[in-house]
């Protein structure tokens, strides 16, 4: 069992064999994935979730940094379903967007967290980019913070877009993983024409814009 | 005074309703799914409002320190468009499961057609299914009788009259959804229903147990400030501060709190509303300087 199995049955309230499974990777059935999905907080709690020493460096290697910020167990319970669903399912793409479609906030939050850690990662860009496209600073920020998938798999405009908005809605850059890899002069270039604007206005430049220009090349 | 609005259709208004309501006193609210005024003709339609219901709404009033559930229903208008309710009906059960879902709502009369009642009934089922309380309407036309028949359907599916709130009460009303030993609603509005001084007459009247008070307030006109007015009325007119507590505050938590899904420390006031520091995050403050509480001024009816 993972990391992530084992903080989740660490803190679970309770432990329905469909949880037990899910921690080991089987998903429930199809028809009932969804149901079982938003039910989550009344079967496992709310427990914040606290990792042990180097649980803190394992996370952070493993795409998994969210879980030291830390977070509870109703969320990792459903990165836990999120990625058992998704392993089976026939189409998972389309199990994993009806799971985001049919979410909450909370519900949102953990599909996004999950992409990462999907097999093949390229095939859920659109959702990560509808992710981004989010009024919720909470839903924007499970794909934008501490989710390697952004920097891995996102096109340059999305990634820029992204980086902008957190900008915008005061989303420290520093949680963006991989930002510094994916910076180049057409991220400095409007990262400057932000600048330039809020200059213009007589308004006060972010000092993430700063960070984001001296950014090396 | 601590106010929760068990009733107030939120989708319709704006942040500037939002903010006088947390300046008024305003910490919770229930938003039960209704009719949008524009009748909807595809049961997408259906979960699109309900996705709304669980996830924007809540966000938006998370900006603005109040908690805001809701309750879920097909409700008794659109009850009667045959197209919407075989789909929307196998939708219900997948988002009653979540958070933040408290009652199946609003449910129960508006023109008293049979396709009202059979909807009706398959709400109470889903209720019993799914352990919730039930918000009913009942209807403005013919009111009474319209009343009547709602306690009587409830009666005959023996649905426990403790998990009931019969919402939009008068005078002609109150007394038999008291004597039915359900929980009952009145929605103060500028003109129409129910208004703040025929209210603390029937507080007066009737004591406060099992009465709430709610704004209903929508896309027509009404004042999502009707709580936090009737409870300067109720002060105006002699009643004691615990009565109107538990008109405004007590009842509406205790009703819903038969949901097993809503905790006090989740409505406590917090000492502060910082919207530097929120439950969701923020992104629809747009550019505005955060409000704190404390700096903010022109409270209504405080």
């Amino acid at each position: 069992m993972d990391l992530l199995g084992t903080a989740l049955l660490r803190h679970a309230a309770s432990r329905p064999a469909w949880l037990m499974e899910a921690a080991s990777g089987h998903a429930p059935p199809e028809r009932d994935a969804d149901m079982t999905f938003g039910g989550v907080p009344y079967v496992v709690g709310r427990a914040v979730v606290s990792l042990e020493g180097a649980e803190i460096d394992a996370a952070r290697r493993s795409g998994l940094a969210w879980l030291a910020r830390p977070c509870t167990v109703d969320e990792v319970a459903r990165v836990v379903l999120v990625r058992a669903i998704a392993h089976a399912a026939d189409d998972p793409f389309t199990a994993v967007r009806r799971l985001f479609v049919r979410g909450d906030n909370n519900e949102r939050a953990a599909v996004l967290r999950a992409l990462p850690l999907l097999r093949g990662p390229e095939r859920f860009v659109p959702l990560a980019t509808e992710g981004c496209r989010t009024n919720v600073k909470t839903v924007f920020e499970a794909i934008a913070c501490e989710n390697p998938f952004p920097a891995r798999h996102l096109p340059d405009a999305a990634f820029f877009q992204m980086v902008l908005k957190a900008v915008f809605v005061g989303t420290p850059l520093a949680r963006i993983e991989g930002l510094a890899t994916r910076t180049d002069d057409e991220l400095r270039r409007m990262a400057r024409a932000y600048a330039s604007e809020r200059a213009a206005a007589g308004r006060t430049i972010p000092d993430d814009i700063h960070m984001l220009l001296e950014e090396a090349s | 005074m601590n106010v929760f609005d068990p009733h107030i259709h939120m989708t319709s208004r704006t942040t500037d309703d939002y903010e006088a309501m947390a300046r008024s006193g305003v910490r919770a609210l229930l938003e039960p799914a209704f009719w949008v005024g524009q009748p909807r003709t595809h049961v997408g339609s259906f979960e699109d409002y309900f996705a709304s219901l669980i996830g924007w709404e809540r966000f938006r009033a998370s900006q603005f320190g109040i908690r805001h559930y809701c309750a879920l229903a097909l409700n008794p208008k659109e009850a009667n468009d045959p197209a919407l309710v075989d789909g929307v009906f196998e939708l219900l059960p997948r988002y009653l499961v979540k958070e933040g879902v408290l009652a199946v709502g609003e449910i129960g009369f508006d023109d008293q057609t049979p396709a009202e009642e059979a909807c009706f009934e398959r709400h109470l089922e889903l209720a019993r299914r799914f352990a919730l309380p039930i918000l009913v309407h009942t209807p403005h036309r013919d009111k009474k009788r319209g009343t009547e028949r709602t306690l009587e359907i409830l009666r005959h599916h023996g649905f426990p009259p403790e998990l009931s709130l019969v919402d939009h009460n008068t005078e002609e009303t109150l007394p038999l959804v008291l004597e039915a030993g359900c929980w009952a609603g009145h929605s103060i509005y500028p003109n129409t229903k129910m208004d703040e001084s025929r209210m603390a007459t029937l507080v007066k009247q009737y004591g406060p147990e099992r009465i709430l008070v709610n704004s209903a307030a929508d896309w027509g006109v009404s004042d999502p400030l009707k709580v936090p007015k009737t409870v300067a009325e109720m002060r105006r007119v002699g009643i004691a501060e615990d009565d109107i507590a538990k008109v405004v505050w007590e009842n509406p938590f205790a009703f819903f709190a038969q949901s097993g899904r809503l905790a006090l420390e989740e409505i406590a006031p917090s000492a502060t509303v910082d919207q530097r520091r929120l439950w969701e995050g923020n992104s629809v403050l747009r550019g505005q300087i955060p409000r704190v509480e404390g700096e903010a001024e022109g409270a209504v009816a405080e």
